[in-house]
């Protein structure tokens, strides 16, 4: 970093390279915190876990015990040994809540523009929009089943639109200004376990189902206007991005990059030619072409699947160029989102929890995936499908992860009723000035043996 | 590894495909690949050819156009030409390229420059559109370039990021250096200001930017100072020049035949010769190995040279010394100066000699004593005698004054107290259309003038003329206020390495850098980190201290501590390792200067980089990677002294910037805003007071008062914050609120309290505090902190403005200085663009006059109050 600084003071190092370098190295470097703790008050697994989006300082966590839970990540509570920061809740709001939610939650989101508002969904039908600072029930909404994941578009800026998919078929968006429905979408056959808002536009809106089927709407217009299908692929037209090139970071696996490029050389050729012949027949299926296709959609299109089972987590890049889905079928899929196509990239073995919605997260530069791999969390480069790193720490299945961008900070929650901060490096507790800290050290190390 | 440009190649073929190359690197490996850009479905197709495995370095491609096609890769050890039919290569000298530049529209011949800034001339040989080889020829040295432009005729400009630009001329003969490059003309660069400080190195109360500019060879400081831009006609070099006069061979020739060049110990006469050139000659009866004070053509063809010990009286025919008036020992000469038949001087001591000029004679024909030192004089003719003056204007250090006395009787006549602090520098007393006047000239470009009396000498009508400056001509004099004039110089000490931080330390008058010097081997490059002491006036290297091999300097502060009443300078030092992402071990260096040498006093091992140091009641605080740590000055038993840690404050990313002001700590971090430390002295203890929680990548920090903090972020942006003391609850204490944005559009490295214009105890100007920023372009700044009435007025004259002054292009203003970041966009506030502001002074009357309406304020005061803004820099 101190030659990052050097050069970007003398010129040499732009400053939004600058940025971009020391995010990488710092996401990098995660690995479990230690100074940093967050303290769960919840006595059910953890669902659902997000950063607000304006200051990215207030971390909100649903739980399957039917509470929600707000902590304030940037400032502690208290401090363990002088060392360690402790980060207590700020408040909850449970079952003995007035208002509270009978059943377990499933989703907790905050309102995009401000921490004014939050948004909690729970398998007892309900989505209740809480006001931050009474922890007062402002408006709620009746859903027709147990409500699996809401969304608010974080872009959105002529909305406020709550997406929320249920055990039932269909999508429904809740206004908040209205405090009704606004649209149902419906075509899934299925309930829907994940949604997720463009990050590009704020009228589109990407669901997953339990029918294995991801769906793209434009809610200006009725129906779904594009199916993701797992087996429409353009692989080797479009090279890589660049991003694989600029990863300076990603070190030490040079034997298994070779492999991975030698893997994927083999089925390029192929796969090419026959894209382009499939090209001749159809005339593109794009632009105008799928435009006449909705809202209709033809059958066959209606009826292609993005996964084998049910999609249980959808992820969309920063860039808006790439969506990320993972699915019962153990499988995490790279699609790109201006064509549609299945990318192929094939993300290395992994596990995955089948029946319950997963929250993926992913790196600001769009370089990182992070995956709930039943105990674990894996990062997977996106570009590659390559393992980057696994994170072991919980005890039980995880459910979400949550990337904080300003920190580089990774928080998970598992049904172990933990929230576990993963930071980057950092010799905080090495560095021991003489005199003061170095008893600290010492105990320390103390309790590790215990 | 690093990414590379991809310069689009050449279009060929249906017009509709276009062809872009790309440099993919896999680990060490690089390859070249073709794609075509598929136009109509918006999608890459692979290309006709590629080439693998190249030179480790190759980072630049060159398209060469048609007919020709294919590209020139560029790599540190070769050079290759490569296109679907061809491949040459040649070997080069171990070099990185920066830029390159066509000559020929037919893509045959290229400039190359490295980062030496050493130009070659890289030569595609080819039979028709067969390319059969490649030749490098070496030119000669330019500045670094960035880029490279051929105009024509052999004249190529060379724009340089790291040092100044050039404009060159490549002869086809070689000089006598071997060299092929003529540098026809200089264009300055002040970037990357990288540090800088403000000093006042003449004690006028005018400050000076010293700044840390360019990189690589050409790292060089820059003194800034308000001065006046001459356009210079002709130039003899000529050091360390203190006077000048002009001298006519007999008294009724009407031309200058002499000109008299004085040094500090040294007199030279040049002469113009029958071929109107400049020649150096002697006079005989001149006191060539002293300086001279004063030079005159006096009557009876004499001339007069007063040096510091004597007058000489020297025949302006025969060159000999006519007669010699010596300075009683121990009170040499400081002012002097004469007309035709009169001289008068002033001796150390407040003595003040007259002397009459017979033929052939020097008479002194009275003596004074005055209570205070003589700063200036004058006896300018302004009766019927062009040759004898009966008044005699002296301006006096101390109690600054002006006094009138009657000559040859040296009586006082009259007393005129100037006030303020500033000395009168010159004074002269003259005639305009029959009435006389006194002027008076300050120190700080100010100009009084008086009526004079010419019976009496008496003064009256006092006038300040503000900012003024009077230029004499032959016969006339007119005087302009200085903004219509006002230039920045800019005065260039090169280096030849990397300054990259600056302090002064005004008890030692001395300068202190941190710097770096590359050096190439065959192998590899290596920097080498030094501590520099140099002189703050002749800017030479005095002393050097040599940094251990890795050991980089990150700061330097000039300080001193409580129980001691040496002034040190002390210096933060990183180990960067290459193995290590982060440093994790530095040290604190303490020096004091002795003798003009550094000696090294105490050093104190840190934990890691130094990012930061400051002067913190009479301890010294430091920024060491994630931590603040302050340090006391303890007295050992044998009487040496060292640091010793006394307490720190964790909780930062990186502390990159830290101000301080009293016992509040200020800290910019890499990339979480800015916070608010407090030490406290009870406890020993430095807590976190308030923070602002947005997600600022700071780039410089400054406090401008005690609640109000300025920041610079890595997104070109300016913000400050507010301390909220006053807050009900401890949630808003603890937050630091953002109550300005700004665009400025600038990576901007530091910010320095001070002023590059005179401050006037008695201007309105002199209470508004402002802030100098240096930028990576070499941009110097000025942030003035308005009172809340001037702001008003003058953010509603910057609305009307922006509806008359269009922006180039017709972009927004409002737009452009919103404050702009990853996150968010939000208008500026609580900024004001002084450029845009000040623009209403160049704008016709008219649409003056519009701006007047729309204000309801007349033109005149509008003019005046943008005045009043533009005298704050």
């Amino acid at each position: 970093m101190w030659k990052a600084v050097k050069d970007r003071e003398a010129g040499f190092l732009l400053p939004s390279s600058f940025a971009t370098r020391i995010r990488s190295h710092r996401v990098a470097s995660l690995d479990l915190s230690n100074h940093k703790e967050i303290v769960s008050p919840h006595n059910g697994a953890i669902n659902s876990l997000q950063v607000d989006l304006t200051e990215e300082r207030y971390l909100l966590s649903g739980s399957s015990d039917g509470s929600a839970a707000v902590y304030d990540i940037q400032h502690a509570t208290d401090y363990e040994r002088g060392l360690i920061a402790k980060h207590k809740s700020l408040f909850v709001v449970d079952k003995q809540h007035n208002h509270g939610h009978r059943y377990a939650i499933s989703t907790a989101v905050w309102y995009p523009v401000d921490t004014g508002l939050f948004i909690t969904g729970s398998f007892d039908h309900y989505i209740k929009v809480w006001d931050t600072n009474t922890t007062q029930v402002v408006m709620d909404f009746k859903m027709p089943g147990k409500v699996y994941r809401t969304a608010m578009s974080s872009i959105a800026t002529t909305h406020m639109l709550i997406a929320a998919g249920s055990t039932d078929v269909q999508v429904r968006l809740c206004d908040i200004a209205s405090g009704a429905f606004t649209h149902t979408l419906s075509g899934h056959r299925d309930g829907v376990m994940s949604l997720e808002w463009s990050t590009s536009s704020e009228w589109i809106l990407v669901t997953g189902g339990c029918d294995g089927a991801i769906r793209f709407w434009d809610i200006r217009r009725a129906g779904c206007f594009r199916v993701l299908d797992q087996a429409r692929s353009q692989l080797g037209r479009r090279p890589l991005a660049e991003s694989t090139s600029k990863k300076g970071s990603v070190t030490g696996q040079s034997s298994s990059a070779k492999s991975m490029v030698s893997q994927r050389r083999i089925p390029l050729g192929n796969e090419t030619k026959q894209l382009r012949a499939l090209h001749k027949s159809q005339h593109l299926p794009r632009g105008p072409v799928v435009q006449r296709l909705h809202p209709g959609l033809s059958s066959t299109h209606n009826r292609a699947v993005a996964h084998y089972g049910a999609v249980t987590g959808l992820r969309a890049t920063g860039d808006g160029m790439y969506l990320l889905s993972s699915g019962s079928d153990s499988r995490l899929r790279l699609w790109d989102v201006d064509s549609g196509y299945n990318t192929l990239v094939n993300f290395e073995a992994m596990r995955l929890q089948p029946t319950k919605a997963l929250q993926l997260a992913v790196t600001q530069d769009s370089s990182l995936v992070f995956v709930p791999c039943l105990s674990t969390v894996k990062a997977y480069d996106v570009q590659s499908g390559m393992t980057f790193r696994t994170f072991c720490g919980h005890y039980e299945l995880v459910n979400c992860c949550c990337l904080s961008s300003q920190d580089q900070e990774l928080y998970t929650g598992s049904n172990d009723r933990q929230i576990l901060v993963w930071s980057p490096a950092s010799p905080v507790i090495a560095e021991v000035e003489e005199g003061k800290g170095g008893w600290v050290s010492v105990a320390d190390q103390d309790n590790w043996s215990d | 590894m690093g990414s590379t440009a991809i310069p689009p190649i050449s279009t060929r073929g249906t017009g509709d495909v276009l062809k872009s190359n790309k440099l993919v690197d896999n680990k060490d490996a690089r390859h070249v690949k073709t794609y075509e850009v598929a136009l109509k479905d918006k999608d890459f197709v692979e290309g006709p050819w590629s080439q693998n495995n190249l030179d480790n370095g190759a980072g630049l491609l060159i398209p060469v156009p048609m007919p020709l096609g294919g590209v020139i890769i560029i790599g540190e050890e070769t050079i290759v030409y490569c296109s679907a039919t061809a491949f040459k290569a040649i070997p080069i000298r171990p070099s990185i390229t920066r830029a390159y530049g066509r000559v020929d529209a037919d893509g045959s011949r290229y400039l190359l420059s490295d980062n030496a800034g050493l130009l070659h001339l890289l030569v595609i040989t080819h039979e028709r559109e067969r390319v059969t080889g490649l030749k490098i020829e070496h030119l000669g040295e330019t500045s670094v370039a960035s880029t490279i432009s051929y105009l024509d005729n052999a004249v190529v400009y060379v724009g340089s990021s790291y040092g100044d630009s050039q404009l060159i001329k490549l002869n086809l003969q070689p000089d006598a250096k071997g060299s092929y490059v003529e540098v026809l003309e200089r264009y300055v660069n002040l970037g990357p200001i990288v540090d800088f400080c403000i000093v006042d190195l003449e004690r006028q109360g005018q400050g000076q930017v010293v700044t840390c500019s360019g990189a690589y060879k050409d790292g060089s400081l820059r003194i800034v100072r308000n001065g006046i831009g001459i356009n210079e006609q002709a130039s003899v070099e000529l050091q360390g020049i203190k006077g000048l006069w002009s001298l006519r061979s007999s008294t009724n020739d009407p031309y200058d035949t002499f000109l008299v060049v004085s040094f500090i110990s040294e007199t030279r006469i040049l002469a113009m010769n029958m071929d109107d050139e400049l020649e150096e000659t002697e006079i005989e009866g001149f006191d060539a190995q002293a300086q001279t004070l004063f030079c005159h053509n006096a009557m009876h063809d004499q001339l007069i040279q007063v040096t510091a010990n004597s007058v000489r009286l020297v025949s302006s025919t025969s060159w000999e010394l006519l007669d010699q008036w010596n300075a009683s020992s121990g009170f040499s000469v400081n002012v002097a100066t004469a007309n035709a038949s009169q001289i008068l001087l002033a001796t150390g001591g407040g003595h003040l000699v007259y002397i009459e000029i017979g033929n052939g004679k020097l008479v002194q024909a009275k003596h004074i004593q005055m209570e205070y030192e003589i700063s200036c004089l004058d006896i300018n003719p302004m009766g019927e005698n062009s040759h004898y003056s009966s008044l005699a204007a002296v301006g006096m250090w101390t109690d600054i004054s002006v006094r009138i006395f009657s000559l040859p009787s040296l009586e006082l006549l009259t007393k005129e107290n100037l006030g303020g602090e500033i000395i009168p520098r010159s004074v002269l007393l003259c005639k305009f259309e029959g009435v006389s006047y006194l002027l008076c000239a300050l120190g700080d470009g100010h100009l009084f003038n008086f009526l004079l009396n010419k019976s009496s000498g008496e003064l009256s009508d006092r006038k300040k003329l503000s900012n003024s400056l009077a230029i004499a001509k032959e016969g006339e004099l007119s005087i302009g206020t200085i903004d219509d004039i006002q230039k920045l110089h800019i005065r260039t000490i090169p280096l030849g390495e990397h300054a990259r931080r600056i302090c002064h330390q005004e008890q030692s008058r001395t300068f202190a850098i941190c710097s770096l010097k590359n050096c190439q081997t065959i192998t590899e490059e290596t920097e080498m980190h030094f501590v520099r002491l140099l002189d703050d006036q002749t800017f030479e290297f005095i002393s050097t201290y040599a940094l251990d091999t890795y050991e980089c300097g990150c700061s330097i502060i000039s300080c001193s501590f409580s129980d001691d009443n040496n002034v040190y300078y002390c210096v933060g030092t990183a180990y960067v390792l290459p193995e290590e992402n982060e440093p994790t071990k530095g040290r604190i260096l303490v020096f004091i200067v002795e003798d003009g040498k550094l000696q090294l006093i105490a050093e104190k091992e840190t934990k890691g980089a130094v990012y930061s140091l400051n002067a913190f009641n009479g301890k010294l605080l430091a920024a060491i990677n994630q931590k603040i740590q302050l340090y006391k000055w303890m007295l050992r038993e044998d009487g040496s002294r060292e640091l010793q840690s006394e307490c720190g404050h964790h909780g930062h990313i990186l502390a990159l910037y830290v101000q301080t002001r009293g016992d509040f700590i200020v800290v910019g971090d890499l990339m979480k805003s800015i916070s608010l430390l407090l030490y406290k002295h009870e406890e020993g203890a430095i807590e976190e007071r308030a923070r602002d929680y947005n997600a600022n990548w700071m780039t410089a920090v400054e406090i401008l008062d005690d609640d109000i903090y300025l920041g610079a972020e890595n997104n070109f942006n300016l913000f400050t914050v507010r301390r909220n003391s006053d807050a009900a609850t401890d949630e808003e204490r603890g937050r630091l609120e953002v109550i300005g944005e700004y665009h400025l559009g600038e990576f901007v490295n530091r910010f320095r309290h001070g002023s590059l214009v005179m401050c006037l105890p008695d201007s309105e100007a002199g209470h508004i505090p402002t802030v100098i920023f240096g930028t990576v372009n070499g941009v110097i700044g000025v942030i003035a902190s308005l009172p809340h009435d001037q702001y008003l007025f003058l953010e509603k004259l910057q609305s009307n403005l922006v509806k008359v002054i269009k922006g180039v292009g017709g972009l927004s203003h409002e737009q452009w200085r919103s404050f702009n970041n990853e996150k968010k966009m939000v208008d500026s506030r609580n900024f004001l663009d002084g450029d845009l502001i000040e623009s209403f002074l160049d704008l016709s009357r008219s649409r003056m006059e519009e701006i007047s309406k729309g204000m309801g304020v007349s033109v005149e005061e509008l003019c005046k109050r943008v005045e009043e803004l533009t005298r704050l820099h």
